[in-house]
C-alpha cells in the first residue's frame, strides 16, 4: 500500500486557498491564501503563526475535514478526502475532543477498530500505547474524571494506534507538565527517527525550536517566513562565545581587542539555565531520592 | 473504468483515480472492516445511550406511564374495561414517546457531536460518512428495541396481573380473554351489489339517454353502487337484513367470534332498537340471540364457536322487533357493513408484530433526525424533525383531506366555495397523502387496540416501506448532503 515511496514530499500544498463563505455564499473571510508548503519524509515540520493566522485552517484542510477553495493540496500523494488516506494517518486535536464517558482503554479501543486493528494485534498495541504514554494505572478509568494532561496523553495514543505515516499533532505539549513535555518531545524525536513525518502546530515557540526540522510561519493566512529552523535562527553576522569565567583583566583584555576589531564593544552576561531545565532537574532528583529511601525503608526491606 | 471516465475522474478531484478492486480477498478485507467500523460506532451509540444514563431514564419513565397509566384512568372498572385501557394508552403513549426520543437521540447524534467536535477524531480515521450515518442508525435502532422489549414484557405482565387478580367470575375472564387476548382477522359480508352488475345498467342507462347530461359511464356507475349499497343497508320498521360471510379455512376453533356492528336512525331521538340477530351456518345450525342497542354507537355480539363449529359460510339476519320504532335504520354508514372478528393467532405474537412494526416506524424516524443532525445544528435539527413528526401523526387529516377536499366542516351551514388558495393547499395535501399514505396505513397501534390480527405480510410490508424504501430514501439524501458538509 505504501507506493508514495516515489515522491520524497508527504504534504504537498500548492497555492492553497480557503475562503470561508456565509449562508449566501457571499465569501467572509480568506482564512488561507495562496499558501504553498512541502513537507518531506522523515522531519518534523512546524507550523506557526498567532491567532487566526490559518494554522487551523491548513491543518482541516490537510485532514480533509475543509475543503481547499482553490490551488492543489495532496497527502501522500492522493487527496486528504480519500478514506486510505486516513488509514496512515495519525491526528492530536488541539483540545481532547474524546467521549468523556469511556475509559481510556475503551477509547483506544474504539479508534483501534476504525483503523480495522482486531483480536491480539489490536490489543497489544492497546497495552503498549498505554504504557508508553504513561496510563497504565489508569487505563479503566472515564476520560471525564481525567486532568488536561492526562486527556492529552489519550489523545497522544489514540493518534499513534495505527502507526501512521503521517503525525498532525495540534498544540502536543499544552496542557502538559514540564517533565511530561519533554518525554513527548522525546517520543516525537524517536518517531521522525523511525521515518514518520510528523506536522507540528503550537505556540510553544522553545518547543518547536528544541524538535523541529524546518517551520513556516503563517500570518493572515499567508506564508511570512519558512525553512530549516537553523537557518532560521542564525544571524550571520553575529557570534556567540561561551567561555569558563577567566579573571576580570583577562575579560577586559579580550573585550578590547574585539572592540578594536569590530568597532563595538561586546555584550558580556552569565550563562542561564533554563526554567524548564531546572524543574526536570529538581523533580527527578526528587523522584530519585524518595524512590531510593522507600526502596531502603524498614517495610519494603521485609 | 473507461478511459474517459477516468479523465473525468482526474479531472474532477485532481488525482487519478483508483484501482478497481479485482482480487476478492481485498474485497472481503474491506467488507469485513466496514463491518468492524459500522458495529464500533452502533455500539458506541448505545455505550452513550446507557453510560450517559439515557437507557435507564427512558426504561424509569416506560415503568412509570405503562403502569401509571391504567391506574390513572378508571375507566368503567370492569375487567374489560381495564384491559381496554392497559391496551388503548400503553400503546399509543408508548409508540409517542419513543418517536420523540429517537428524534431527539437522533438529531443529537451527529449535530452536537459535530458541535463539540467530537466527530472531528472520528472522521480523521479511515471512516467513510455512511459507516459513521448507518452506524449512529444502528445504535439508536439498537436502543429502540430494547425499549420496546421492555415495554412488550410490561404489556403482558400488567394484562396477565388484571385477568388473574380480578375478582370477576370465571366467565367474565374468559369473554375478556375472547375480546382482547386473542389475534382476530376481519371478515366483511359478500358484496351483494356486483360492481359489474351496477356497470352493465350504467352502461345501459347512458345509451338509453335516461342519465342527467354531462355524466359519464364511470360516475353514473358510482352513483348507482353507491345508491343500491345505500338501499342495501336499510332497515325499515319490523324489516330485516341478510350478511353472507364466507369463512376462511381452518376459522372455526375453540374461540368465539365477534361481530361489530353499527347503525343510525332516521329519527334524531336516539332510543333503542330491539332485535334479534339470526346465525345460521351452511350445516343448518341456527342461533337465535335477542339484542337491544343504541343507534350511533359502536355495538358487539359475541357469536360462541359450539354454535359455528365446522361452518364454511355464515349467515347473519338481523330482524327488527320494534313495532312501535317507526324510524328506518341504516346499517352499513359509511360503507361499513357489519365486520366479522375471527380468531386467527395467538396475541402474545401479534404483540410481538405490532412491536417489530414499531420499531420499523422508529428505525425510519431516527433516520429522518440523522439526517437533520447531519444538515443542521442541534435546535433547528430538533425543530425540523420534530415538524416532520406532527406532520406524520397528522397523515390521517391529511388523507381524509386529500380524499373529500374539505378542509374542516363548519357547526352551521355548508361549507363555502373552495377559493384558490383551498385548491392550492389542496393539491399540497394530495402530494403529502402520497408520501404519508403508506405511513399512516402501517400504524400497528390501532390494530393492537382493537384486537386486529397483524399478519407477517403487513410486517413485511412495513419493513418494506419503513425500514427499507423511506429509511433508504431518507439515508441517500442525507449522506449525500453529509459528505459534501465541510466539518470547520
Amino acid at each position: 500500500m505504501k507506493d508514495e515511496g516515489i515522491s520524497e514530499f508527504v504534504i504537498e500544498a500548492r497555492n492553497l486557498t480557503k475562503v470561508f463563505r456565509d449562508f449566501w455564499g457571499r465569501p467572509t473571510v480568506k482564512a488561507v491564501n495562496n499558501v504553498t508548503l512541502d513537507v518531506r519524509r522523515g522531519e518534523i515540520f512546524g507550523l506557526l503563526g498567532p491567532n487566526g493566522s490559518g494554522k487551523s485552517t491548513t491543518i482541516k484542510m490537510i485532514l480533509g475535514l475543509l475543503h481547499p477553495t482553490s490551488g492543489h493540496l495532496a497527502v501522500l500523494g492522493q487527496s486528504p478526502r480519500s478514506v486510505s488516506v486516513k488509514s496512515r494517518i495519525g491526528f492530536m486535536p488541539e483540545e481532547s475532543y474524546l467521549y468523556k464517558y469511556l475509559t481510556a482503554e475503551e477509547i483506544l479501543n474504539f479508534y483501534a477498530n476504525l483503523y480495522g486493528l482486531s483480536g491480539q494485534h489490536k490489543t497489544e498495541r492497546v497495552d503498549a500505547l498505554i504504557g508508553q504514554v504513561g496510563l497504565t494505572h489508569a487505563r479503566h478509568r472515564r476520560v471525564g474524571e481525567f486532568s488536561k494532561g492526562m486527556a492529552r496523553r489519550v489523545g497522544l495514543a489514540q493518534a499513534l494506534l495505527n502507526d501512521p505515516d503521517l503525525i498532525l499533532l495540534d498544540e502536543p505539549t499544552s496542557g502538559l507538565d514540564p517533565i511530561a513535555c519533554r518525554e513527548v518531545k522525546d517520543l516525537l524525536l524517536a518517531l521522525a527517527r523511525q521515518g514518520k513525518t510528523i506536522l507540528i502546530c503550537s505556540h510553544h515557540l522553545s518547543d518547536m525550536q528544541d524538535i523541529c526540522n524546518r517551520v513556516a510561519i503563517l500570518l493572515q493566512g499567508e506564508v511570512c517566513a519558512s525553512g530549516s529552523v537553523q537557518d532560521l535562527l542564525t544571524t550571520p553576522d553575529t557570534l556567540k562565545l561561551t567561555l569558563q569565567a577567566p579573571s576580570q583583566t583577562t575579560l577586559n583584555t579580550i573585550l578590547d581587542m574585539l572592540e578594536r576589531e569590530t568597532g563595538i564593544r561586546p555584550q558580556v552576561d552569565h550563562t542561564g539555565r533554563t526554567l524548564e531545565s531546572v524543574f526536570i532537574e529538581t523533580v527527578s532528583q526528587r523522584r530519585s531520592d524518595s524512590t531510593h529511601k522507600s526502596s531502603c525503608s524498614p517495610e519494603k526491606s521485609v | 473504468m473507461n478511459r474517459s471516465r477516468k479523465e473525468r475522474e482526474e479531472k474532477r478531484t485532481g488525482f487519478p483515480p483508483k484501482a478497481e478492486q479485482t482480487n476478492l480477498c481485498e474485497l472481503r478485507d474491506f467488507c469485513k472492516s466496514a463491518l468492524t467500523r459500522t458495529t464500533a460506532l452502533a455500539g458506541l451509540t448505545l455505550r452513550d445511550a446507557i453510560r450517559s444514563r439515557l437507557l435507564v431514564s427512558l426504561s424509569t419513565i416506560l415503568v412509570i406511564g405503562l403502569v401509571g397509566l391504567p391506574l390513572l384512568i378508571s375507566g368503567d372498572n370492569t375487567l374489560n374495561g381495564r384491559l381496554q385501557v392497559i391496551l388503548n394508552y400503553t400503546l399509543s403513549f408508548t409508540l409517542a414517546m419513543l418517536s420523540i426520543v429517537t428524534l431527539w437521540a437522533a438529531c443529537g447524534g451527529v449535530s452536537s457531536e459535530i458541535q463539540d467536535r467530537r466527530l472531528y477524531l472520528v472522521l480523521t480515521k479511515p471512516v467513510h460518512r455512511h459507516e459513521l450515518w448507518l452506524g449512529k442508525w444502528l445504535g439508536i435502532v439498537a436502543l429502540n428495541a430494547l425499549l420496546l422489549v421492555l415495554t412488550g414484557c410490561i404489556i403482558g405482565t400488567m394484562t396477565w396481573h388484571t385477568l388473574r387478580t380480578s375478582p370477576e367470575s370465571d366467565s367474565a375472564k374468559r369473554q375478556a380473554r375472547e375480546q382482547f387476548l386473542l389475534a382476530r382477522q376481519s371478515v366483511f359480508p359478500e358484496s351483494p351489489v356486483s360492481e359489474s352488475q351496477a356497470l352493465a345498467s350504467a352502461e345501459a342507462l347512458v345509451k338509453s339517454g335516461r342519465t342527467p347530461a354531462g355524466m359519464t359511464t364511470a360516475q353514473v356507475e358510482a352513483e348507482l353502487v353507491k345508491e343500491l349499497k345505500r338501499s342495501r343497508s336499510t332497515v325499515a320498521p319490523e324489516g330485516n337484513l341478510r350478511f353472507a360471510y364466507n369463512l376462511p379455512a381452518r376459522a372455526t376453533g375453540v374461540n368465539d367470534f365477534i361481530l361489530n356492528y353499527r347503525f343510525e336512525s332516521s329519527r334524531p331521538a336516539r332510543t333503542p332498537v330491539s332485535a334479534e340477530w339470526t346465525i345460521t351456518t351452511d350445516g343448518g345450525a341456527s342461533l337465535h340471540v335477542d339484542v337491544t342497542n343504541y343507534p350511533g354507537v359502536p355495538n358487539t355480539l359475541l357469536i360462541p364457536c359450539t354454535a359455528i363449529r365446522g361452518a364454511q359460510t355464515l349467515s347473519l339476519v338481523y330482524h327488527r322487533l320494534d313495532r312501535d320504532n317507526p324510524a328506518t335504520l341504516f346499517m352499513a354508514q359509511n360503507g361499513r357493513e357489519p365486520e366479522l372478528l375471527i380468531p386467527s393467532g395467538s396475541w402474545v405474537m401479534n404483540l410481538s408484530r405490532g412491536l417489530l412494526m414499531m420499531l420499523f416506524r422508529l428505525a425510519f424516524l431516527s433516520a429522518l433526525g440523522l439526517t437533520a443532525g447531519c444538515l443542521l445544528s442541534m435546535p433547528v435539527a430538533v425543530f425540523a424533525a420534530f415538524f416532520i413528526l406532527v406532520l406524520l401523526a397528522s397523515a390521517g387529516y391529511v388523507e381524509s383531506v386529500a380524499s373529500t377536499g374539505v378542509f374542516y366542516i363548519p357547526h352551521e351551514g355548508q361549507a363555502q366555495t373552495p377559493t384558490w388558495l383551498d385548491k392550492a393547499v389542496l393539491h399540497q395535501f394530495k402530494a403529502l397523502n402520497f408520501i404519508t399514505r403508506p405511513i399512516h396505513r402501517l400504524d400497528p397501534v390501532p390494530l393492537l387496540e382493537e384486537g386486529r390480527r397483524i399478519s407477517w405480510l403487513l410486517t413485511a410490508q412495513a419493513m418494506l416501506w419503513l425500514a427499507g424504501i423511506y429509511t433508504a430514501i431518507t439515508a441517500l439524501a442525507g449522506i449525500s448532503l453529509f459528505n459534501r458538509r465541510e466539518l470547520g
